[in-house]
């Protein structure tokens, strides 16, 4: 157990050096997406986003709804489903455990 | 696969999307402290039955075990000492 950890401590530099190589580029990749595509909304959205709202209540008004194509239809009810999914992802951050509440 | 550029997400569905995230948030973390509440008041309160309970069953055990060897005892014709 104790060469063990040495040998470990030996190669910890090394290692640390490998993981950061392996994963600095991929790093960059996430971060050359997420930024424009994973950021909050600024205020200055806000004018976009009543727009968008508005065009929803609007074709759920006037009945256009029903006019859309189905592949439209599919990608708004998985655009849905996901905005539902992340529902859930908050909660299990905020019940602080995946499945089930521990009190 | 080439690099693809960035999707221009729309902000309402960005907005949807963090406000769903932070909803949870603030429902998990709301239901998980109701329910704590609820659990730890009604712990104390068994705790109290507990020892109330643990009372009763440790006489009715000392009663049972006395029958059951007096009835032994008349069994295998054994004379039992008084005051037992």
């Amino acid at each position: 157990m104790a060469k063990a950890l040495t040998g470990l401590a030996a190669k910890a530099p090394g290692l640390i050096k490998g993981v950061v190589d392996y994963s600095t580029p991929k790093l960059n990749t996430f971060w050359h997406y997420a930024r424009v595509e994973l950021t909050p909304p600024t205020p200055a959205d806000i004018p976009k986003i009543t727009q968008g709202l508005n065009s929803l209540v609007k074709s759920a008004r006037t009945g256009k709804w029903k006019e859309v194509p189905v592949k439209e239809a599919w990608l708004n009810t998985l655009i849905t489903a996901e905005i539902a999914f992340w529902f859930f992802v908050g909660e299990c951050i905020g019940k602080g455990t995946i499945v089930g509440y521990q009190v | 696969m080439a690099a693809l550029a960035p999707v221009q997400v729309s902000p309402l569905i960005k907005f949807g999307r963090w406000s769903a995230l932070l909803l949870g948030i603030m429902w998990g973390s709301h239901r998980y402290n109701t329910l704590k509440a609820s659990e730890t008041a009604w712990r104390v309160e068994e705790a109290e039955r507990k020892i109330v309970k643990d009372a009763h069953k440790a006489t009715e055990k000392t009663r049972l075990n006395r029958e059951e060897l007096l009835y032994l005892a008349d069994q295998a014709g054994v004379k039992v000492p008084p005051n037992f």
